[in-house]
């Protein structure tokens, strides 16, 4: 009996039925955390400036969730990105103390993420050779290396004095720096969307729980993950770029030795404590460890803390860090991502339930990857 | 090209031994660190990102007990470098059970990440303790009262201190190496690395053979630490992660991650390797003008073993 082709009503699309109300209280319930990012800032300098920090910070997690997230692979070397396009905007730009103009600006902007997504391409044609394990290894040994030798050059560092990196008129003011670096934020927020929901985001994924598997169905395994390093690079080189036009001077030290140990460590932080592939958490995770240190500093100062705080604050953030990590992947391996995902659903139009239906895609991720080293 | 000119009216001689001993001394200290992290490589299939804070928390701990602070004990040099090895075998027996045992079943790449965690932790933790910071433990001349040094050879003073750290990479390196090959628990250690499921099934116990393994590491980690925090360089909070760990890792790469000899061989190749890039005269000409020429060696060395033989040097499988 061939009954015709009966058509049932998708089922998914039920849930997210749009209803006038729905829409209404959703955007009431993102008013204020809209009112959040765009005022907040307004109010002082400083809180302007750890603003910016903060989006640095999710460029930064975004680009980590690219190659950590959907691809699988470990980067302990992100600093030198960072770094790199850092120094290259300051030295493309290179005005002195007088501001660029626009085009310029942009210029520097554009090098500084090619040249990084350049430098991640030529690393990762030669390290993403190396299976497993050894990766994590050769970006630690990589990040350091490169930091140490490139960014010490006299005639690239301004003579070890730092290389100064004014800000176009335009965008001067700290606020509308921040508007700026949120505009670049929304910009690799796009592109984190595009890669995950394209032909090359799915090739990721597999690639990520089964490498022979996802070979054998037709993925390029080595071109994909070189294309993920690349994209991953070249949102860590924007990042550095707005780095160094935020503190408007380019500095090597920044990027040396224990500091840049400890940012390419709080990157890798970001991205495990965020939450594997999960975008807002990743993003949350960020803003987090922006901005945990500025609150600290203003809290410590509030009590008489203030200067014990001040004596250690490289290690008080380092113990923040490694329990959060430490609880995360043992306890909570989803991370942030899976505490905020009832709420990130609801936002997105389905009904709000404790209860995952997805079952918490990403929280595999690497789990069942091949990296058995 | 000044250097090798100013280094070709010195005497030649002179100029080859300084790097090679300065280079085997070096190597040394990455072998110790090195042996612990192929030890753990060896039974449990991870790096283990901690092994240079293990090595700081014994030398901290052999530290304030020598120190004479006046709030702790001041025990002879032996009493305080045995508990330094305990509390270094405890950190280490803490982190199996609190971090590697709830993790077993997950893949090595978190339990790697959990590792670094573990790393984080300790510095922060060796950061905030009350005790005084930028310290160095006694040489082996001054625990003994006598001059730092053996002799010299053409002008380059052999420290004691150097000797003793190559003697125990021996013995250390030896006594693993015999305890994987002759003793029960040595070949268990191997039978749950390769399949903890079949180990389990003939009897043995995944669980004590896990503490065992992350013990002795503990303990290699101890006494790498005790014999390197001297002066100059001393204990700092992360110091030897810092610094020592990423040369240890390439040297236990370069000599195989699954040989115990490979990690001495390795070291010392790799100390050698160091000393050398960085020599007045240049082997490879321009390497010497490069602010970090040993670092980008040390880069160089562990792409081509990784890429052209990833077993290394001494190592058996791939």
């Amino acid at each position: 009996m061939a009954a015709e082709t009966q058509v049932l009503s998708p089922v998914a699309a039920a849930s997210r039925r749009a209803t006038p109300t729905g829409i209404a209280v959703r955007a009431l319930a993102a008013l204020p955390l809209l009112l959040l990012v765009l005022l907040l800032p307004l109010q002082s300098q400083t809180f302007g400036q750890d603003a910016s920090y903060a989006a640095i910070f999710v460029i930064v997690g975004l680009s980590m969730n690219v190659l950590t997230g959907y691809t699988g692979q470990i980067s302990l070397g992100h600093q030198a990105f960072v770094g790199l396009g850092a120094l290259v905007a300051a030295n493309v730009v290179n005005t002195g103390i007088a501001s660029p103009d626009p085009f310029t600006f942009a210029m520097g902007m554009l090098t500084a993420a090619a040249a990084s997504a350049a430098v991640a391409l030529l690393l990762g044609a030669v390290a993403l050779r190396i299976r497993g394990l050894y990766l994590a290894l050769v970006t630690l040994v990589f990040g350091a290396t490169f930091a140490d030798t490139i960014f010490t050059l006299p005639s690239l560092n301004g003579q070890d004095a730092g290389v100064s990196a004014y800000r176009p008129d335009a965008i001067a003011g700290e606020y509308r720096y921040y508007l700026f670096a949120l505009a670049m934020v929304l910009l690799c927020y796009y592109v984190d969307v595009c890669v995950r929901r394209s032909k090359v985001g799915r090739g990721l994924i597999a690639l990520r729980d089964n490498e022979l598997v996802a070979a054998a169905f037709g993925v390029n395994v080595l071109g994909y993950k070189l294309l993920a390093f690349t994209i991953s690079g070249a949102m860590a080189g924007l990042a550095g770029g707005i780095f160094a036009f935020r503190s408007q001077l380019f500095s090597d030290k920044d990027f040396l030795s224990v500091s840049g140990f400890n940012l390419a460590l709080t990157f890798v932080v970001i991205a495990v404590v965020g939450g594997l592939a999960n975008r807002g958490g990743v993003i949350a995770a960020a803003i987090f460890f922006a901005l945990v240190n500025p609150f600290m500093e203003w809290f410590a100062g509030q009590t008489h803390w203030g200067t014990f705080y001040g004596n250690n604050k490289f290690y008080i953030s380092n113990v923040i860090g490694a329990v959060l990590l430490l609880q995360t992947v043992i306890l909570n391996p989803g991370g942030l991502g899976q505490v905020i995902r009832p709420f990130a659903r609801w936002f997105s139009g389905h009904k709000f339930t404790l209860h995952d239906p997805d079952g918490g895609a990403g929280v595999g991720a690497m789990e069942g990857s091949n990296v058995r080293a | 090209m000044t250097s090798v000119l100013a280094g070709a009216s010195f005497d030649a001689s002179n100029n080859i031994l300084a790097p090679l001993i300065n280079g085997i001394a070096n190597g040394a200290a990455y072998g110790l660190i090195g042996l612990g992290l192929v030890l753990l490589y060896k039974s449990n299939r991870i790096f283990n990102f901690a092994q240079g804070e293990f090595a700081s928390v014994g030398a901290i701990v052999a530290y304030v007990f020598t120190a004479g602070t006046g709030v702790l004990p001041d025990l002879p040099y032996f009493v305080a470098a045995f508990l330094g090895l305990v509390a270094a075998v405890g950190v280490a027996l803490l982190t199996e059970r609190l971090v590697i045992r709830p993790m077993f079943e997950r893949a090595k790449v978190i339990l790697v990440v959990g590792t670094v965690g573990v790393a984080l932790l300790l510095i922060g933790l060796e950061g905030l303790l009350p005790y005084p910071k930028a310290q160095a433990l006694p040489t082996i001349g001054q625990v003994f009262g006598t001059q730092d040094f053996v002799g010299r050879i053409s002008n380059i003073p052999i420290l004691y201190q150097d000797i003793a750290k190559l003697v125990m990479l021996v013995v250390l390196a030896a006594a693993a190496f015999l305890f994987f090959r002759y003793t029960g628990t040595g070949t268990a250690i191997l039978a749950v690395s390769q399949d903890a499921t079949a180990a389990r099934v003939v009897g043995i116990s995944v669980e004590r053979i896990s503490l065992i393994s992350w013990g002795i590491a503990g303990l290699l980690g101890g006494v790498a630490g005790i014999l390197l925090a001297v002066p100059p360089s001393g204990i700092t909070p992360g110091g030897f992660t810092g610094t020592t760990l990423t040369v240890a890792f390439s040297a236990a790469v370069l000599g195989g991650m699954t040989s115990l000899p490979g990690a001495f061989v390795g070291g010392i190749a790799l100390g050698l390797i160091e000393a050398f890039a960085n020599a007045d005269f240049a082997l490879v000409p321009g390497l010497s003008t490069v602010k970090q020429g040993a670092e980008l060696a040390v880069f160089v060395v562990l792409l081509v073993v990784l890429l052209v033989r990833p077993r290394g040097l001494l190592g058996r499988e791939a």
